[in-house]
Protein backbone atom coordinates (compact mmCIF):
# COMPACT_ATOMS: atom_id res chain seq x y z
CA UNK A 1 0.00 0.00 0.00
CA UNK A 2 1.82 3.13 -0.74
CA UNK A 3 1.85 6.16 1.66
CA UNK A 4 -0.72 8.68 -0.03
CA UNK A 5 -3.42 5.63 0.05
CA UNK A 6 -2.60 4.95 3.48
CA UNK A 7 -3.17 8.75 4.63
CA UNK A 8 -6.32 8.69 2.51
CA UNK A 9 -7.42 5.61 4.16
CA UNK A 10 -6.69 7.49 8.13
CA UNK A 11 -8.26 10.60 6.46
CA UNK A 12 -11.25 8.36 5.57
CA UNK A 13 -11.37 6.91 8.75
CA UNK A 14 -10.71 10.73 10.59
CA UNK A 15 -13.70 12.10 8.84
CA UNK A 16 -16.26 9.12 9.93
CA UNK A 17 -15.53 9.41 13.29
CA UNK A 18 -15.81 13.35 13.29
CA UNK A 19 -18.96 13.22 11.61
CA UNK A 20 -20.90 16.05 13.38
CA UNK A 21 -18.05 18.28 14.25
CA UNK A 22 -18.43 21.48 12.63
CA UNK A 23 -14.76 22.87 11.04
CA UNK A 24 -14.66 22.07 7.98
CA UNK A 25 -11.02 21.27 7.61
CA UNK A 26 -11.95 17.78 9.02
CA UNK A 27 -13.55 16.96 5.77
CA UNK A 28 -11.84 16.14 2.77
CA UNK A 29 -11.59 18.55 -0.31
CA UNK A 30 -13.33 16.19 -2.54
CA UNK A 31 -14.59 12.93 -1.89
CA UNK A 32 -16.03 10.86 -4.73
CA UNK A 33 -18.18 8.08 -4.53
CA UNK A 34 -18.84 5.31 -7.20
CA UNK A 35 -20.17 7.90 -9.42
CA UNK A 36 -21.68 6.88 -12.55
CA UNK A 37 -22.87 9.32 -15.55
CA UNK A 38 -24.25 8.14 -18.70
CA UNK A 39 -24.68 10.03 -21.66
CA UNK A 40 -27.91 8.45 -23.28
CA UNK A 41 -27.28 5.02 -23.45
CA UNK A 42 -23.37 6.08 -23.49
CA UNK A 43 -22.01 5.39 -19.92
CA UNK A 44 -19.37 7.81 -19.98
CA UNK A 45 -18.28 7.28 -16.58
CA UNK A 46 -17.84 3.91 -14.82
CA UNK A 47 -17.93 4.11 -11.01
CA UNK A 48 -15.11 6.39 -10.29
CA UNK A 49 -13.72 6.88 -6.83
CA UNK A 50 -11.82 9.65 -6.01
CA UNK A 51 -10.47 11.19 -2.28
CA UNK A 52 -8.81 14.54 -2.71
CA UNK A 53 -7.40 16.02 0.38
CA UNK A 54 -6.97 20.24 1.74
CA UNK A 55 -3.97 21.04 -0.04
CA UNK A 56 -2.91 18.26 -2.96
CA UNK A 57 -2.72 18.56 -6.17
CA UNK A 58 -3.88 15.88 -8.89
CA UNK A 59 -3.84 15.56 -12.27
CA UNK A 60 -5.94 13.57 -14.67
CA UNK A 61 -4.59 12.90 -17.60
CA UNK A 62 -6.06 10.09 -20.47
CA UNK A 63 -6.71 9.37 -23.98
CA UNK A 64 -9.15 11.49 -25.80
CA UNK A 65 -12.68 10.66 -25.07
CA UNK A 66 -11.71 8.79 -21.41
CA UNK A 67 -14.43 11.24 -19.40
CA UNK A 68 -12.01 13.85 -18.25
CA UNK A 69 -13.90 16.68 -18.99
CA UNK A 70 -16.78 15.06 -17.81
CA UNK A 71 -15.56 14.15 -14.78
CA UNK A 72 -14.63 17.47 -14.03
CA UNK A 73 -17.06 19.07 -14.92
CA UNK A 74 -19.70 16.90 -12.54
CA UNK A 75 -17.39 18.52 -9.94
CA UNK A 76 -18.94 21.89 -10.16
CA UNK A 77 -22.56 20.85 -10.86
CA UNK A 78 -21.61 21.87 -14.45
CA UNK A 79 -23.21 18.51 -15.30
CA UNK A 80 -25.35 16.40 -13.82
CA UNK A 81 -24.55 12.34 -12.83
CA UNK A 82 -27.08 9.45 -11.92
CA UNK A 83 -25.47 7.79 -9.33
CA UNK A 84 -23.01 7.91 -6.87
CA UNK A 85 -22.20 10.90 -4.77
CA UNK A 86 -19.60 13.98 -4.89
CA UNK A 87 -18.79 15.47 -1.26
CA UNK A 88 -17.08 18.99 -1.59
CA UNK A 89 -15.67 19.71 1.74
CA UNK A 90 -18.32 17.35 3.47
CA UNK A 91 -21.26 19.02 1.23
CA UNK A 92 -23.08 16.60 -1.06
CA UNK A 93 -23.79 17.96 -4.16
CA UNK A 94 -26.55 18.46 -5.65
CA UNK A 95 -28.58 17.24 -2.74
CA UNK A 96 -29.80 20.11 -1.76
CA UNK A 97 -29.89 23.70 -4.11
CA UNK A 98 -28.66 26.14 -1.34
CA UNK A 99 -25.74 23.60 -0.03
CA UNK A 100 -24.56 23.03 -3.91
CA UNK A 101 -24.76 26.85 -4.49
CA UNK A 102 -22.32 27.44 -1.65
CA UNK A 103 -20.24 24.50 -2.25
CA UNK A 104 -20.13 25.60 -5.92
CA UNK A 105 -19.09 28.87 -5.20
CA UNK A 106 -15.91 27.49 -3.20
CA UNK A 107 -15.09 25.89 -6.82
CA UNK A 108 -13.18 27.79 -9.08
CA UNK A 109 -12.82 26.51 -12.81
CA UNK A 110 -10.40 26.99 -15.31
CA UNK A 111 -11.73 26.26 -19.06
CA UNK A 112 -9.76 25.13 -21.98
CA UNK A 113 -11.19 27.66 -24.32
CA UNK A 114 -10.88 30.66 -21.43
CA UNK A 115 -14.58 31.69 -21.85
CA UNK A 116 -14.00 35.11 -20.81
CA UNK A 117 -16.95 37.51 -21.13
CA UNK A 118 -15.77 39.48 -24.89
CA UNK A 119 -17.80 41.97 -23.97
CA UNK A 120 -16.51 43.07 -20.95
CA UNK A 121 -12.79 44.51 -19.64
CA UNK A 122 -10.36 42.24 -18.05
CA UNK A 123 -11.04 43.99 -14.81
CA UNK A 124 -14.83 43.74 -15.19
CA UNK A 125 -14.31 40.24 -15.91
CA UNK A 126 -12.81 39.90 -12.63
CA UNK A 127 -15.18 41.94 -10.38
CA UNK A 128 -18.58 40.58 -12.40
CA UNK A 129 -19.04 37.88 -9.88
CA UNK A 130 -17.55 39.49 -6.80
CA UNK A 131 -20.11 42.19 -6.94
CA UNK A 132 -22.90 39.88 -8.19
CA UNK A 133 -22.60 36.98 -6.16
CA UNK A 134 -20.54 38.04 -3.08
CA UNK A 135 -22.23 41.75 -2.98
CA UNK A 136 -19.18 43.73 -2.75
CA UNK A 137 -18.27 47.43 -3.21
CA UNK A 138 -16.97 48.43 -6.51
CA UNK A 139 -13.75 50.02 -5.21
CA UNK A 140 -13.30 46.70 -2.92
CA UNK A 141 -13.79 44.51 -5.83
CA UNK A 142 -11.51 46.17 -7.77
CA UNK A 143 -8.61 46.48 -5.22
CA UNK A 144 -9.27 42.55 -5.53
CA UNK A 145 -9.19 42.10 -8.93
CA UNK A 146 -5.96 44.21 -9.43
CA UNK A 147 -4.50 41.71 -6.39
CA UNK A 148 -5.07 38.84 -8.52
CA UNK A 149 -4.36 40.42 -11.91
CA UNK A 150 -0.52 41.10 -9.99
CA UNK A 151 -0.73 37.66 -9.12
CA UNK A 152 -1.23 36.44 -12.72
CA UNK A 153 1.50 39.22 -14.02
CA UNK A 154 -0.85 41.32 -15.86
CA UNK A 155 -1.94 44.25 -14.19
CA UNK A 156 -1.17 46.45 -17.01
CA UNK A 157 -3.90 44.82 -18.99
CA UNK A 158 -6.77 45.30 -16.37
CA UNK A 159 -8.33 47.74 -18.90
CA UNK A 160 -7.95 46.08 -21.85
CA UNK A 161 -10.43 43.85 -23.24
CA UNK A 162 -10.71 39.92 -23.90
CA UNK A 163 -10.05 40.33 -27.83
CA UNK A 164 -6.91 42.26 -27.18
CA UNK A 165 -4.90 39.88 -25.22
CA UNK A 166 -3.05 36.45 -26.56
CA UNK A 167 -3.82 33.64 -25.58
CA UNK A 168 -1.67 32.68 -22.58
CA UNK A 169 -2.87 36.10 -21.04
CA UNK A 170 -6.61 35.27 -21.59
CA UNK A 171 -5.79 32.31 -19.65
CA UNK A 172 -4.45 33.94 -16.88
CA UNK A 173 -7.18 36.65 -16.88
CA UNK A 174 -9.51 33.32 -16.75
CA UNK A 175 -7.01 32.13 -13.67
CA UNK A 176 -7.31 35.33 -11.46
CA UNK A 177 -10.98 35.61 -12.52
CA UNK A 178 -11.25 32.70 -10.52
CA UNK A 179 -9.33 33.25 -7.73
CA UNK A 180 -11.10 36.66 -7.33
CA UNK A 181 -14.23 34.50 -5.73
CA UNK A 182 -11.42 32.79 -2.80
CA UNK A 183 -11.95 29.12 -3.86
CA UNK A 184 -11.34 26.58 -1.93
CA UNK A 185 -10.56 24.10 -5.21
CA UNK A 186 -9.74 25.18 -8.40
CA UNK A 187 -10.72 22.93 -11.29
CA UNK A 188 -8.46 22.91 -15.22
CA UNK A 189 -9.90 21.10 -17.77
CA UNK A 190 -6.51 20.89 -20.18
CA UNK A 191 -5.82 24.79 -19.67
CA UNK A 192 -2.85 25.29 -22.09
CA UNK A 193 -3.96 22.60 -24.73
CA UNK A 194 -5.60 25.78 -26.87
CA UNK A 195 -2.35 27.87 -26.73
CA UNK A 196 0.53 27.94 -28.65
CA UNK A 197 4.19 26.40 -27.18
CA UNK A 198 5.34 29.44 -25.75
CA UNK A 199 2.35 30.78 -23.89
CA UNK A 200 2.23 27.36 -22.28
CA UNK A 201 5.01 28.31 -19.89
CA UNK A 202 3.57 31.24 -18.66
CA UNK A 203 0.01 29.77 -17.59
CA UNK A 204 1.99 26.82 -16.11
CA UNK A 205 4.24 28.89 -14.38
CA UNK A 206 1.34 31.03 -12.66
CA UNK A 207 -0.61 27.21 -11.88
CA UNK A 208 2.79 26.17 -9.82
CA UNK A 209 2.72 28.83 -8.34
CA UNK A 210 -0.67 28.48 -7.13
CA UNK A 211 -0.20 24.94 -5.78
CA UNK A 212 3.73 26.08 -3.77
CA UNK A 213 0.87 28.67 -2.00
CA UNK A 214 -1.29 25.40 -1.09
CA UNK A 215 -4.06 25.42 -3.33
CA UNK A 216 -5.88 22.48 -3.87
CA UNK A 217 -6.46 21.53 -7.46
CA UNK A 218 -7.65 18.91 -9.75
CA UNK A 219 -5.81 19.73 -13.31
CA UNK A 220 -6.77 18.03 -16.34
CA UNK A 221 -3.35 18.45 -18.55
CA UNK A 222 -1.12 16.64 -20.39
CA UNK A 223 1.88 18.53 -19.39
CA UNK A 224 3.54 15.68 -17.84
CA UNK A 225 6.47 18.19 -17.08
CA UNK A 226 3.87 20.25 -14.97
CA UNK A 227 2.56 16.73 -13.32
CA UNK A 228 6.03 15.47 -12.21
CA UNK A 229 6.78 18.90 -10.63
CA UNK A 230 3.39 20.20 -9.13
CA UNK A 231 1.29 16.77 -8.60
CA UNK A 232 0.66 14.74 -5.18
CA UNK A 233 -1.10 11.89 -7.44
CA UNK A 234 -1.44 11.18 -10.63
CA UNK A 235 -4.97 10.06 -11.96
CA UNK A 236 -5.06 7.81 -15.69
CA UNK A 237 -8.42 7.61 -16.77
CA UNK A 238 -9.41 5.50 -20.06
CA UNK A 239 -13.12 4.54 -20.80
CA UNK A 240 -14.58 6.34 -17.86
CA UNK A 241 -12.76 4.25 -15.51
CA UNK A 242 -9.73 5.45 -13.16
CA UNK A 243 -7.33 2.73 -14.26
CA UNK A 244 -4.24 3.73 -12.20
CA UNK A 245 -3.75 6.29 -9.56
CA UNK A 246 -0.03 6.99 -8.26
CA UNK A 247 2.59 9.44 -7.30
CA UNK A 248 3.71 10.91 -9.87
CA UNK A 249 7.30 8.83 -9.33
CA UNK A 250 5.44 5.78 -9.65
CA UNK A 251 3.11 6.87 -12.15
CA UNK A 252 6.18 8.03 -14.92
CA UNK A 253 8.36 5.37 -13.97
CA UNK A 254 6.81 2.14 -13.50
CA UNK A 255 3.28 2.80 -14.93
CA UNK A 256 1.55 -0.83 -13.80
CA UNK A 257 -1.43 -1.04 -16.08
CA UNK A 258 -0.97 -1.58 -19.94
CA UNK A 259 -2.59 1.35 -20.79
CA UNK A 260 -1.11 3.67 -19.02
CA UNK A 261 2.44 2.68 -20.75
CA UNK A 262 0.54 2.63 -23.81
CA UNK A 263 -0.47 6.30 -23.15
CA UNK A 264 2.85 7.26 -21.83
CA UNK A 265 4.68 6.39 -24.70
CA UNK A 266 2.11 7.92 -27.08
CA UNK A 267 2.97 11.14 -25.10
CA UNK A 268 6.75 10.59 -25.82
CA UNK A 269 6.55 10.35 -29.09
CA UNK B 1 -49.69 73.28 -56.18
CA UNK B 2 -46.08 73.78 -56.42
CA UNK B 3 -43.23 71.00 -55.41
CA UNK B 4 -42.77 72.78 -51.89
CA UNK B 5 -46.37 73.18 -51.21
CA UNK B 6 -47.28 69.17 -51.85
CA UNK B 7 -44.06 68.40 -49.52
CA UNK B 8 -45.03 70.49 -46.47
CA UNK B 9 -48.52 69.28 -47.09
CA UNK B 10 -46.80 65.65 -46.64
CA UNK B 11 -44.99 66.16 -43.93
CA UNK B 12 -48.16 67.60 -41.89
CA UNK B 13 -48.65 64.16 -41.55
CA UNK B 14 -45.06 63.52 -39.80
CA UNK B 15 -46.40 63.77 -36.50
CA UNK B 16 -48.36 60.77 -37.11
CA UNK B 17 -45.97 58.79 -38.37
CA UNK B 18 -43.86 59.54 -36.06
CA UNK B 19 -46.32 58.79 -33.14
CA UNK B 20 -47.08 55.83 -34.69
CA UNK B 21 -43.59 54.59 -34.79
CA UNK B 22 -42.83 55.43 -31.30
CA UNK B 23 -45.83 54.06 -29.51
CA UNK B 24 -45.19 50.72 -32.27
CA UNK B 25 -41.54 50.45 -30.32
CA UNK B 26 -43.19 50.70 -26.70
CA UNK B 27 -45.30 47.58 -27.78
CA UNK B 28 -42.17 45.99 -30.05
CA UNK B 29 -39.30 46.01 -27.35
CA UNK B 30 -40.32 44.57 -24.10
CA UNK B 31 -42.44 42.22 -26.37
CA UNK B 32 -39.53 40.93 -28.10
CA UNK B 33 -37.36 41.04 -25.24
CA UNK B 34 -39.54 38.85 -23.15
CA UNK B 35 -40.93 36.46 -25.69
CA UNK B 36 -37.73 36.28 -27.47
CA UNK B 37 -36.04 35.32 -24.07
CA UNK B 38 -38.75 33.25 -23.15
CA UNK B 39 -38.63 30.49 -26.21
CA UNK B 40 -34.56 30.72 -25.64
CA UNK B 41 -34.95 29.29 -21.80
CA UNK B 42 -38.51 27.37 -22.38
CA UNK B 43 -39.28 23.94 -23.05
CA UNK B 44 -41.87 21.56 -24.25
CA UNK B 45 -45.81 22.87 -23.27
CA UNK B 46 -44.40 26.30 -21.73
CA UNK B 47 -42.67 26.58 -25.13
CA UNK B 48 -45.32 26.17 -27.94
CA UNK B 49 -47.48 28.54 -26.10
CA UNK B 50 -44.81 31.23 -26.64
CA UNK B 51 -44.03 30.15 -30.00
CA UNK B 52 -47.87 30.50 -30.76
CA UNK B 53 -48.23 34.03 -29.43
CA UNK B 54 -45.10 35.15 -31.42
CA UNK B 55 -46.32 33.08 -34.46
CA UNK B 56 -49.51 34.88 -34.57
CA UNK B 57 -48.29 38.23 -34.41
CA UNK B 58 -45.75 37.41 -36.69
CA UNK B 59 -47.70 35.34 -39.59
CA UNK B 60 -50.96 37.52 -39.72
CA UNK B 61 -51.92 40.08 -42.47
CA UNK B 62 -50.74 43.36 -41.20
CA UNK B 63 -53.68 44.89 -42.81
CA UNK B 64 -55.77 42.45 -41.78
CA UNK B 65 -54.81 42.65 -37.81
CA UNK B 66 -55.75 46.38 -38.36
CA UNK B 67 -58.96 46.24 -39.97
CA UNK B 68 -60.12 43.25 -37.45
CA UNK B 69 -58.58 45.23 -34.38
CA UNK B 70 -60.15 48.97 -35.66
CA UNK B 71 -63.55 47.91 -37.23
CA UNK B 72 -64.57 44.47 -35.58
CA UNK B 73 -63.97 44.45 -32.01
CA UNK B 74 -66.35 47.53 -31.30
CA UNK B 75 -68.93 45.18 -32.61
CA UNK B 76 -67.93 43.34 -29.52
CA UNK B 77 -67.79 46.04 -26.99
CA UNK B 78 -64.28 46.77 -27.25
CA UNK B 79 -63.44 49.99 -28.80
CA UNK B 80 -59.66 51.50 -28.86
CA UNK B 81 -58.35 54.15 -30.79
CA UNK B 82 -57.10 54.08 -34.18
CA UNK B 83 -53.32 55.68 -32.62
CA UNK B 84 -53.99 52.51 -30.64
CA UNK B 85 -54.57 50.00 -32.40
CA UNK B 86 -51.90 51.25 -34.93
CA UNK B 87 -49.11 51.25 -32.58
CA UNK B 88 -50.13 47.57 -31.44
CA UNK B 89 -50.66 45.56 -34.74
CA UNK B 90 -47.52 47.38 -36.27
CA UNK B 91 -45.46 46.96 -33.14
CA UNK B 92 -46.65 43.41 -32.02
CA UNK B 93 -45.86 42.48 -35.70
CA UNK B 94 -42.19 43.76 -35.82
CA UNK B 95 -41.61 42.52 -32.42
CA UNK B 96 -42.56 38.96 -34.00
CA UNK B 97 -39.74 39.36 -36.23
CA UNK B 98 -37.75 41.10 -33.77
CA UNK B 99 -38.05 37.97 -30.72
CA UNK B 100 -36.74 35.67 -33.74
CA UNK B 101 -33.61 38.14 -33.52
CA UNK B 102 -33.20 37.68 -29.71
CA UNK B 103 -33.62 34.11 -29.51
CA UNK B 104 -31.40 33.58 -32.24
CA UNK B 105 -28.87 36.00 -30.88
CA UNK B 106 -28.96 33.99 -27.28
CA UNK B 107 -28.44 30.62 -29.04
CA UNK B 108 -25.78 31.79 -31.05
CA UNK B 109 -23.70 32.33 -28.12
CA UNK B 110 -20.50 29.73 -27.00
CA UNK B 111 -22.51 27.35 -24.65
CA UNK B 112 -18.90 28.03 -22.68
CA UNK B 113 -20.70 31.85 -21.62
CA UNK B 114 -23.24 30.53 -19.61
CA UNK B 115 -21.19 27.67 -17.89
CA UNK B 116 -18.70 30.12 -16.95
CA UNK B 117 -21.08 32.28 -15.13
CA UNK B 118 -22.49 29.35 -13.45
CA UNK B 119 -18.91 28.68 -12.62
CA UNK B 120 -18.78 31.54 -11.09
CA UNK B 121 -21.87 30.63 -8.89
CA UNK B 122 -23.68 34.00 -10.77
CA UNK B 123 -27.67 32.92 -10.77
CA UNK B 124 -29.89 32.28 -14.27
CA UNK B 125 -31.02 35.28 -14.31
CA UNK B 126 -27.94 37.18 -13.62
CA UNK B 127 -26.03 35.09 -16.45
CA UNK B 128 -28.95 36.10 -18.83
CA UNK B 129 -28.63 39.64 -17.64
CA UNK B 130 -25.29 40.22 -17.47
CA UNK B 131 -23.74 38.14 -19.97
CA UNK B 132 -25.93 36.55 -22.47
CA UNK B 133 -28.48 39.40 -23.61
CA UNK B 134 -25.84 42.03 -23.55
CA UNK B 135 -23.87 40.30 -26.84
CA UNK B 136 -26.45 38.79 -28.35
CA UNK B 137 -28.29 42.27 -28.54
CA UNK B 138 -25.30 43.62 -29.46
CA UNK B 139 -24.65 40.87 -32.23
CA UNK B 140 -28.17 42.04 -33.30
CA UNK B 141 -27.90 45.35 -33.55
CA UNK B 142 -27.97 45.50 -37.32
CA UNK B 143 -31.28 43.42 -37.70
CA UNK B 144 -33.00 45.41 -34.90
CA UNK B 145 -32.43 49.13 -36.84
CA UNK B 146 -33.72 46.96 -40.18
CA UNK B 147 -36.83 46.15 -38.41
CA UNK B 148 -37.44 49.59 -37.08
CA UNK B 149 -37.25 50.72 -40.77
CA UNK B 150 -39.16 48.63 -41.45
CA UNK B 151 -41.72 49.90 -39.07
CA UNK B 152 -41.84 53.41 -40.09
CA UNK B 153 -42.30 52.37 -43.61
CA UNK B 154 -45.09 49.56 -42.48
CA UNK B 155 -46.76 53.05 -40.36
CA UNK B 156 -48.53 53.68 -44.40
CA UNK B 157 -51.03 51.17 -43.48
CA UNK B 158 -52.47 53.33 -40.80
CA UNK B 159 -54.07 55.64 -43.36
CA UNK B 160 -56.19 52.90 -43.90
CA UNK B 161 -57.57 53.54 -40.22
CA UNK B 162 -58.26 57.22 -41.03
CA UNK B 163 -55.07 58.17 -39.01
CA UNK B 164 -53.62 61.61 -41.19
CA UNK B 165 -50.14 59.96 -41.00
CA UNK B 166 -48.05 61.33 -44.09
CA UNK B 167 -49.26 58.87 -46.46
CA UNK B 168 -52.65 59.65 -45.82
CA UNK B 169 -51.92 63.56 -46.43
CA UNK B 170 -50.71 62.45 -49.71
CA UNK B 171 -53.63 60.86 -51.00
CA UNK B 172 -55.95 63.82 -50.16
CA UNK B 173 -53.35 66.18 -51.68
CA UNK B 174 -53.43 63.95 -55.02
CA UNK B 175 -56.91 63.86 -55.23
CA UNK B 176 -57.40 67.81 -55.56
CA UNK B 177 -54.02 67.47 -57.80
CA UNK B 178 -54.60 66.58 -61.63
CA UNK B 179 -50.60 64.36 -61.61
CA UNK B 180 -50.32 62.52 -59.03
CA UNK B 181 -46.53 61.69 -59.99
CA UNK B 182 -44.51 64.22 -58.26
CA UNK B 183 -46.95 63.64 -54.69
CA UNK B 184 -45.72 60.28 -54.71
CA UNK B 185 -42.55 61.47 -55.58
CA UNK B 186 -42.31 63.81 -52.55
CA UNK B 187 -43.61 61.05 -50.64
CA UNK B 188 -41.34 58.45 -51.24
CA UNK B 189 -38.50 61.27 -50.18
CA UNK B 190 -40.53 61.81 -47.18
CA UNK B 191 -40.15 58.11 -46.10
CA UNK B 192 -36.67 58.30 -47.49
CA UNK B 193 -35.57 61.70 -45.22
CA UNK B 194 -37.28 59.49 -41.93
CA UNK B 195 -35.29 55.94 -42.60
CA UNK B 196 -32.06 57.00 -43.44
CA UNK B 197 -30.65 59.25 -40.46
CA UNK B 198 -32.03 55.95 -38.78
CA UNK B 199 -29.91 53.85 -40.66
CA UNK B 200 -26.82 56.17 -40.23
CA UNK B 201 -27.77 56.35 -36.37
CA UNK B 202 -27.83 52.80 -36.66
CA UNK B 203 -24.38 52.19 -37.71
CA UNK B 204 -23.27 54.61 -35.13
CA UNK B 205 -24.66 52.61 -32.28
CA UNK B 206 -22.99 49.05 -34.19
CA UNK B 207 -19.63 51.06 -33.76
CA UNK B 208 -20.15 52.07 -30.23
CA UNK B 209 -21.40 49.16 -29.05
CA UNK B 210 -18.45 46.80 -30.34
CA UNK B 211 -15.63 48.82 -28.42
CA UNK B 212 -13.53 46.12 -28.75
CA UNK B 213 -12.82 46.30 -32.70
CA UNK B 214 -12.99 49.64 -32.17
CA UNK B 215 -10.31 49.84 -29.12
CA UNK B 216 -8.19 47.04 -32.04
CA UNK B 217 -8.42 49.01 -34.81
CA UNK B 218 -6.33 51.57 -33.15
CA UNK B 219 -3.44 49.23 -32.46
N1 LIG C 1 -22.95 16.32 -24.22
C1 LIG C 1 -22.57 15.10 -24.62
N2 LIG C 1 -23.46 14.27 -25.19
C2 LIG C 1 -23.09 13.03 -25.59
N3 LIG C 1 -21.85 12.54 -25.47
C3 LIG C 1 -20.92 13.32 -24.92
C4 LIG C 1 -21.22 14.64 -24.47
N4 LIG C 1 -20.09 15.18 -23.97
C5 LIG C 1 -19.14 14.25 -24.10
N5 LIG C 1 -19.61 13.13 -24.67
C6 LIG C 1 -18.87 11.90 -24.92
O1 LIG C 1 -18.41 11.42 -23.70
C7 LIG C 1 -17.10 10.92 -23.81
C8 LIG C 1 -16.20 11.56 -22.79
O2 LIG C 1 -16.09 12.94 -23.11
P1 LIG C 1 -15.11 13.90 -22.33
O3 LIG C 1 -15.25 15.23 -22.94
O4 LIG C 1 -15.33 13.78 -20.88
O5 LIG C 1 -13.71 13.27 -22.69
P2 LIG C 1 -12.24 13.80 -22.38
O6 LIG C 1 -11.55 12.72 -21.65
O7 LIG C 1 -12.32 15.13 -21.72
O8 LIG C 1 -11.61 13.92 -23.81
P3 LIG C 1 -10.66 15.05 -24.45
O9 LIG C 1 -9.27 14.68 -24.06
O10 LIG C 1 -10.87 14.89 -25.91
O11 LIG C 1 -11.10 16.37 -23.92
C9 LIG C 1 -16.67 11.15 -25.25
O12 LIG C 1 -16.79 9.93 -25.94
C10 LIG C 1 -17.65 12.16 -25.76
O13 LIG C 1 -17.90 11.93 -27.13
MG1 LIG D 1 -11.84 17.12 -22.36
Amino acid sequence: MSSSTAMTAMNLRFQKDSLCMQDPRQNLAVEIDALHKWYGAFHVLKGIDLRVAHGSRIVICGPSGSGKSTLIRCLNGLEAYRQGTIMLDGTRLGEDAVQTALARRQTGMVFQNFNLFPHLSVLANCTLALRRVAGMARTEAEALAHHYLEKVRIPEQAHKYPAQLSGGQQQRVAIARALCMSPRLMLFDEPTSALDPEMIREVLDVMTELAHDGMTMICVTHEMGFAREVADEVVFMDQGSIVEQAVPATFFSAPSHPRARNFLSTLLH
Amino acid sequence: MSMFDIWSGILGGFRITASVTLYGLIFAVPFALVFGVAQYLTTGFARFLVTSVIEFWRSSAVVILLFVFYYALPVVGVTLSAMTVGAMVLGLNTAGYASQAVRAGLQALDRGQKEAGQALGLSRAAILLLIELPQALRAMSPTFINLVIQLVKATSLVSLITLTDMTFRAKEIAQVEYDPVPVYLALLLSYFMVCYPIALFGRWVERSVNPVREASRGI
